[in-house]
């Protein structure tokens, strides 16, 4: 695709221009922290640099939907948003490991391996990527398949692991977070 | 000396502790855990928490400099690239076809090897 026809192109959902400006001022926070030399000088260079790096990198960070008829900016969401569903799932990892700790370095183990499906279903592959990554992250449940239909193959370890993954609560937070409509359900037995 | 400790010093030790102390559960389930995908879970996930409170407690016994942002920012790569190197492993064994255990089986398997004549 021609560099010129991006900041025109109609299928990219939400601004370009918004997207490159907020890429930019990431690239230039990461120059800052590296460096840690405020001297103007440098600071210049940062600019330059991290307005070149943006420009490059933007194209490649567009990610199209299953049909493509839309493309998505992959760091397209308020970070605010982020932030909280961070601190949440920092909760859940730290809950989460001290019962998989406790399942497993009991004199018994008391574990009940196997492998859960169910069906997760959004537009935006953010979204996916997002969920799958957020389930293998939490103790106790790791992604093994996500089909390009939105089937989820994961391995819990406990049953309380798997309980808490099919009540629903990861998934909802991921399509709050998306602005997606909620489409979610188990898929029962083999 | 216990008295020349200071109170960041304390919180950042208890952390550091608290980190160790994950990262043992995280060895001991690699050796206990029956087979692969649940080695997996001892290995990729609880190692998560015991690397971040590790962290926690040295950008803490650092204070506020760039150096810590740097250590906040390894631990980020760690949180983004520990979960797609599991996921990686898990869905390569599955592709593959690589049994997964149950309790069930392992009963099974438990009786038949007790039917056995000796």
């Amino acid at each position: 695709m021609e560099k010129e026809s991006i900041l025109k192109d109609r299928t990219i959902v939400g601004s370009p221009l918004t997207h490159l400006f907020s890429l930019g001022i990431l690239m230039f926070v990461f120059w800052l922290a590296l460096s840690g030399d405020f001297a103007v000088k440098f600071v210049v260079y940062g600019l330059i640099t991290s307005a070149v790096v943006a420009w490059i990198c933007y194209p490649l960070l567009l990610l199209p939907n299953a049909d493509g008829t839309k493309k998505y900016f992959a760091l397209g969401v308020s970070p605010i948003a982020f932030l909280c569903y961070s601190m949440w799932l920092l909760k859940e990892l730290v809950l989460a490991n001290i019962d998989v700790v406790k399942a497993t370095v009991r004199p018994e183990l008391r574990i009940d391996p196997k492998v859960i499906r169910f069906v997760f279903r959004s537009d935006n592959p953010m979204a996916k990527v997002l969920l799958a990554n957020s389930i293998t992250l939490t103790p106790g449940t790791v992604t093994m398949n996500v089909t390009s239909e939105g089937i989820y193959e994961v391995h819990a370890l406990t049953e309380g692991a798997a309980e808490g993954l099919l009540a629903g609560a990861m998934p909802r937070k991921v399509a709050e977070l998306f602005g997606e409509e909620f489409d979610f359900t188990v898929l029962k037995g083999e | 000396m216990i008295a020349d400790i200071t109170l960041r010093e304390f919180i950042a030790g208890l952390f550091l502790a608290g980190g160790a102390f994950f990262l043992l559960a995280s060895a001991i389930g690699m050796l206990r855990l029956p087979d692969f995908y649940c080695r997996l879970h001892a290995s990729g996930n609880s190692e998560t928490l015991g690397v971040m409170l590790s962290f926690m407690g040295l950008v803490i016994y650092e204070g506020l400099t760039l150096t810590s942002l740097k250590m906040i920012m390894i631990f980020l790569l760690i949180f983004l690239g520990n979960p797609i190197g599991t996921h990686i492993l898990s869905k390569a064994a599955y592709k593959s076809g690589h049994h997964v255990w149950t309790l069930e089986e392992d009963a099974k398997e438990e009786k038949n090897h007790a039917d056995l004549p000796h």
